[in-house]
């Protein structure tokens, strides 16, 4: 009997092995919604504060469809009767450089939009976000996977949310020390150090809601909590990769209100999904309470910490490069438009005549691959 | 030409032997035969006796004799070597001549003893047991006559014929057996085998008609009362043609609607996922009964919710009936006997869920021999047991399951990939016959799941039922059955992934269950069924507890639940003409929810939140805290036109006081169960429904049409954002529904022939709308929306064609709607990522849903005394590769909104299973 299984499975098991996740975009006629959505927490602590005030756009649409609501007169209220007021930086972004909220009061955000609409808030308690203890980071199953670690010895917390900014610097594969210059006899010339190509940084953001919640436990401890995912391989760790962390408390309300957003929009595709449900927050239009609102206004400090992780020995990031010898009569052939850049001069044996050891451009210049040859402050 | 002489023969044979069998000097002879083919066997003997032996060879295809003689006489040698055959000998000594014939049915094939126990009695029956014969006789020729009660009693109009209608091989009884009096009315023997029918005193034709039984007619001579056992031939494949005639009028004229029944065998013929012969699914091909997916063993039935079917497993209730995520059925189809699906009529004896009853019964242990199975498939091994503990008394049947499922997971979706699956299950059945009118049954059943989710969550379930049943016949009118028994159901979570975290998550129900139903036959036109059944609850909603001493995690409990359902029914069905029967049946259920238990009491007329709660209270242990009861209507009427075209109409309330608790579309393993309490009210439903039903081709092709109305009130759903679990104030999250469904189903089915099968088409809708307008947080705005499992087309062929009896070829192929869904309805930015946004529930459709699945199914040979018997499955599921949705998502992912379609198979799924049989 075995040995007929065996033979089985060496023809059926392939069958078995196809996906059975596709992509799949169903036609979904396209609704006038263009709610309000208001992202932003009130900083509690002398940082300045951000709130972002966009609209819903078109289910077909793209990213480029959003648009930040221009000119609304946005003010940030007390239950001391202290106002506030949030300045339109560019479309949808209105900023304060320090609310100076007090933690023994109560605060709510009111927004007029140039419709005539006036929105406004539940008041919120300002909350107070613990230190974080650390960042940390294990290699796990070839990923690499970050932790947060942080505690409130007050137990008072219990419900976080954090953000991150990443920055990794990139390496280009083949290190240029000439450049191309048309204004030279010999097309070539040595590079200034300013003309360096070869190292870069590239900058991301936290794109996954990130919240957590010692509600559970005897005490107010978050302990390795996953916040990034950096996959075998991936350029973030080719050479040196940071992350500033931020991290907020919220309320028990706005906890469930990043709950239900996590789950309407990240954590689906399982066999057992909870059905998808409309979802609101502590906003409402005072002209109309009906009127669909998204977003939660919360108040609190903001703590972050910063790490820093060198390359992981046997991370194989891989880029595939292969150089061309160019020779002095086809340097303008090939580079005048960028198509290669020169490596280095490589001398003919015997002769006075040197070639170019050259590369495309990604292998050779990092911002090919979207890096800044600005090092940021922090490196 | 031998074959000639046959008739003329099987005559002269009884003759011949009156003269010459007794004392005859006939040569002894002797040999050791192994597999020795009979025409061998006779020459042989012709060699070393010098008789001629006469014999038709076609009756001895395939028939292979196994018998050590030492010097025996002739006669008492072929006595031995043909008495486990059909065949029987004749020998004339005077002539050298021996005469091999085969069953004339009424002669032959005779359990040892026959002749013995026929003899009837007249004189020396005992008057005083309503003219009982002192033995119970067992009627099997057809060509006698058969007398029934004592000659000399006094005449009356009408006498009762009872009896228990079994296997002449295993002494199994047969349910659903047709017992028909002169053509004219019938009878269908019960669970048990019973029968009891009136016919007036004089003589009478009984035809006996039923599945996989050898159709048999019975001559009767009736002076008074009386009890006859019959004993059946199971119809026995045989390497000839057998022409099936049989006369199946049980849809017609059976009084109950909506109902279906299936047998294993049919079961076993519809091809499955991986070739596993899979109850549950099976069910869902029949009309009226939906699934969301193919990974959800939750039914629905007739717009009812998975909850709201009552899964009755030798009288326990299995709370969840699925192995490994909903992909298989946790019911050993080699135990299984029959199950009976209750869409609309439901009898009176039955109750506590709103959509239907399944009843699955598993058989009867071989009362004769020890024999069994065992299976080999892609997912599961099978093994199965039977046989007497006391010969004809007491019997067992034993049988377990096991898997090898690991690298199932890998069909499942990624995120599953690390995951490990196994499950098992075991069925022990013991059935004891102490007299005529005792019997004992016992059963027990228990099923495992257990799955780790990847890295270090280990999730299992376990379902653990037994049951005791005492039946007793108290008279050929009334019998009864009280039956006790333990119910069950408990999952629990482990996670050590995190240490801080690290959790266990437990679950649990219990039931104790008792239940006493009587049948009380009192003639042709009247029959009663009433009885007692009671339900003791604890169900224990969610202990939340640290793994280990390093975890952080505070240990919290749900308030344990208790409850008491008791109810009360009587049924009585009326026929006043052959044509016109009713059926009327009242249940009255009461339930109390039972203290120890504190209650949270709410503002009157404002939406249950956090802040309308206005106290608490505690009760003490055993303080009925709340009752809830009513009574349920069972009635139906039948009106048959013609004896093969009849029309039914019902109506049907039921009341349910449990419910099951969960917001995913499909039913999950985590789900659990609340019980009815002060703040939650039971479910309520009516069903009106009339049907169709006419039979073709004498009988052969039966169609009918059913529709139905349906009203449930008090349904639970959820509002956004519920979290179900370690709720203490569940109530604060449910959103009370009122649901309305209505459909029509058409079915044509052909159960015999070369070619059978069903096609099933049915229109349906199910609504639902919250119910507390005004209280805020409705479901689109209070307004009417399709449940989850609302698919309005729904069409199902499952079709077999019986090539000969070793081969046979199955098809089944599947279209339905595909099931509500909601779609974004625009999209915003948050958290740096594009996010979508929903709307009203429910609005749009995934994809139709449409697939065929082949099989073969190859018998071994049917040589009737080899030592094992066996039989390969080989065939393809999803057979076209058709990716059908399951579900249709959105999802942010790096930063931007995809949308994926989510199939369970993604491709055409071979499959092979190997059963041998001993």
């Amino acid at each position: 009997m075995s040995k007929i299984f065996n033979i089985i499975w060496i023809f059926l098991l392939p069958a078995f092995f196809t996906g059975c996740k596709d992509k799949y975009f169903p036609e979904i006629p396209s609704t006038e919604t263009n709610f309000l959505v208001v992202e932003g927490v009130l900083n509690a602590g002398n940082e300045p504060t951000t709130v972002r005030i966009t609209r819903t756009y078109d289910i077909n649409g793209n990213i480029g469809n959003l648009r930040g609501e221009t000119n609304a007169v946005v003010t940030v209220e007390g239950n001391d009767n202290s106002s506030r007021p949030l300045t339109m930086a560019d479309a949808g972004t209105y900023q304060s450089s320090n609310l100076a909220l007090s933690a023994n009061n109560e605060y709510r955000l009111r927004i007029k939009t140039m419709d005539g609409k006036e929105y406004l808030s539940s008041y919120v308690k300002v909350k107070t976000s613990p230190e974080i203890d650390s960042v940390s980071y294990k290699p796990q199953d070839g990923n690499m996977q970050l932790y947060v670690n942080t505690h409130d010895p007050a137990n008072n917390t219990r419900y976080y949310k954090w953000s991150y900014e990443e920055t990794w610097e990139i390496n280009s594969y083949y290190y240029s020390t000439i450049i191309y210059d048309a204004n030279e006899p010999k097309l070539i010339r040595e590079r200034e150090p300013s003309e360096y190509i070869f190292r870069c940084w590239k900058y991301s953001k936290s794109g996954k809601i990130l919240f957590g919640s010692s509600a559970q436990l005897t005490s107010d401890v978050i302990f390795e909590q996953p916040i990034n995912r950096i996959p075998g391989g991936d350029e973030r760790l080719s050479v040196r990769y940071s992350i500033l962390l931020k991290q907020y408390a919220l309320d028990k309300d706005a906890y469930e209100f990043f709950d239900l957003m996590k789950k309407n929009t990240e954590s689906l595709g399982s066999i057992f999904d909870a059905q998808p449900s409309e979802i609101r927050g502590n906003i409402k239009c005072v002209n109309n309470p009906d009127e669909i609102v998204i977003g939660y206004v919360s108040a609190s400090t903001v703590t972050q910490k910063r790490i820093f992780i060198n390359r992981p020995s046997g991370w194989n990031f891989r880029q595939l490069c292969d150089t061309r010898l160019i020779t002095p009569d086809s340097v303008r052939y090939y580079m005048a438009k960028g198509d290669f850049i020169p490596i280095v001069e490589e001398p003919r044996m015997g002769s006075l005549i040197s070639d170019y050891l050259s590369s495309t451009p990604v292998c050779v210049d990092c911002r090919e691959r979207g890096g800044n040859l600005q090092k940021p402050a922090y490196w | 030409m031998r074959a000639a002489l046959y008739l003329f023969l099987s005559v002269l044979l009884a003759i011949s032997c009156q003269n010459y069998c007794s004392a005859q000097n006939l040569p002894a002879v002797s040999g050791r035969y192994e597999q020795t083919a009979a025409e061998d066997f006779f020459k042989d003997l012709e060699k070393q006796t010098g008789f001629y032996f006469y014999y038709d060879t076609t009756q001895l295809d395939s028939l292979y004799i196994n018998i050590l003689i030492e010097k025996e006489p002739l006669d008492v040698a072929l006595g031995k070597a043909l008495q486990p055959t059909l065949l029987k000998s004749g020998i004339d000594a005077a002539e050298k001549k021996v005469y091999i014939t085969s069953r004339m049915a009424m002669l032959t094939a005779l359990p040892a003893g026959f002749y013995t126990k026929t003899g009837i009695t007249g004189a020396t029956a005992d008057i005083t047991d309503y003219g009982f014969d002192s033995k119970a006789r067992k009627a099997i020729a057809e060509n006698k006559i058969h007398e029934i009660g004592n000659k000399n009693t006094p005449y009356k109009p009408t006498a009762i014929l009872s009896g228990i209608v079994r296997s002449a091989r295993t002494g199994e009884p047969f349910p659903n057996v047709s017992i028909l009096v002169d053509d004219t009315y019938s009878v269908i023997s019960d669970t048990y085998g019973n029968y009891s029918i009136n016919m007036p005193p004089g003589k009478h034709v009984l035809h006996i008609i039923g599945f996989g039984i050898r159709e048999t007619r019975l001559t009767l001579q009736v002076y008074a009362d009386g009890r006859m056992d019959i004993d059946l031939q199971e119809q026995i494949p045989t390497l000839k043609e057998v022409v099936v005639s049989s006369v199946r009028t049980r849809n017609v004229r059976n009084l109950q609607m909506g109902v279906s029944r299936l047998s294993i065998d049919e079961i076993k013929r519809v091809p499955t996922v991986f070739g596993e012969t899979d109850i549950l699914r099976v069910i869902t091909t029949l009309p009226g009964v939906k699934t969301v997916g193919e990974a959800s063993t939750g039914f629905n039935v007739r717009g009812g919710s998975a909850d709201q079917n009552l899964i009755l497993f030798n009288e326990n209730t299995i709370y969840n009936p699925s192995h490994f995520f909903g992909m298989f059925s946790a019911f050993n189809p080699e135990i299984v006997k029959d199950v009976e699906l209750y869409k609309s009529s439901v009898p009176a004896k039955y109750g506590g869920r709103l959509s239907s009853v399944l009843d699955i019964n598993s058989r009867e242990g071989n009362k004769k021999k020890i024999s069994g199975s065992a299976g080999i498939g892609l997912v599961t091994s099978r093994l199965q047991l039977e046989g007497p503990i006391v010969k004809d008394k007491t019997s067992f049947i034993f049988g377990g399951r096991t898997t090898y499922a690991n690298w199932l997971i890998d069909l499942l979706p990624d995120e599953y990939d690390k995951s490990r699956a196994s499950f098992q299950d075991l069925n022990l059945g013991i059935t004891h016959n102490i007299d005529s009118n005792n019997n004992i049954y016992f059963n027990g059943y228990y099923s495992r799941d257990q799955f780790k989710l990847n890295q270090d969550t280990t999730y299992g379930y376990d379902n653990r039922n037994f049951s005791l049943k005492w039946q007793h016949r108290f008279s050929k009118r009334l019998q009864g059955e009280i039956i006790g028994g333990y119910d069950y159901y408990k999952y629990d979570i482990r996670s050590g992934e995190n240490y801080v975290n690290a959790f266990k998550l437990f679950f649990d129900i219990r039931q104790y269950f008792g239940k006493i139903n009587f049948v009380y036959y009192h003639s042709q036109k009247h029959g009663f069924d009433f009885g007692l059944n009671t339900v003791a609850y604890k169900l224990r909603p969610g202990t939340f507890e640290p793994l280990n001493s390093n975890s952080l995690v505070r240990p919290d409990t749900v308030n344990t639940e208790r409850a008491l359902e008791n109810a009360l029914y009587v049924s009585h069905r009326f026929t006043p003409t052959n044509k016109l029967s009713f059926t009327t049946g009242l249940r009255y259920s009461l339930y109390s929810f039972l203290g120890p238990q504190s209650v949270s009491y709410y503002a009157a007329g404002q939406p249950m939140t956090d802040d309308t709660r206005q106290s608490t209270i505690q009760y003490a242990k055993g303080k009925f805290i709340n009752n809830y009861h009513g009574p349920e209507i069972r009635f139906t009427l039948r009106y048959a036109f013609t004896p093969d075209f009849s029309v039914k109409a019902g109506y049907n309330t039921q009341r349910q006081y449990i419910h099951l608790l969960s917001n995913t579309t499909a039913i999950s393993p985590t789900d659990i169960w609340k019980l009815s309490d002060p703040n939650i009210r039971p479910q309520q439903g009516d069903q009106i429904s009339l049907g169709l039903y006419k039979n073709f081709r004498s009988n052969t092709i039966e169609t009918s049409v059913e529709a139905y109305y349906k009203n449930i009130k008090d349904y639970l759903d959820y509002k956004p954002g519920a979290n179900l679990f370690m709720n203490h104030n569940i109530e604060t999250d449910v959103i009370r529904t009122k649901g309305k469904a209505y459909g029509i189903e058409l079915l044509i089915k052909k159960p015999v022939g070369k070619l059978n099968g069903w096609i099933g088409y049915t229109y349906s809708r199910i609504l639902l709308r919250s119910a507390e307008t005004g209280l805020g947080s409705m479901v689109n705005g209070g307004d009417f929306y399709p449940a989850n499992y609302d698919k309005p087309h729904d069409f199902i062929l499952a079709g077999n064609f019986r090539i000969n009896h070793r081969f046979s070829l199955s098809l089944n192929s599947a279209y339905s709607t595909g099931r509500p869904i909601t779609y974004p309805i625009g999209k915003f930015y948050y958290e740096g990522a594009e996010r979508v946004l929903y709307s009203d529930r429910n609005q749009y459709r995934i994809p139709d849903y449409y697939r065929t699945d082949f099989a073969m199914n190859i018998d071994g040979n049917h040589k009737v005394h080899q030592k094992t018997h066996n039989s390969w499955t080989i065939g393809v599921y999803n057979m076209l590769g058709r990716r059908n949705p399951y579900s249709v998502y959105f999802a942010t992912e790096g930063g931007r909104v995809n949308g994926y379609q989510l199939s369970i198979f993604g491709s055409a799924i071979p499959f092979i299973n190997y059963n041998i049989r001993f």
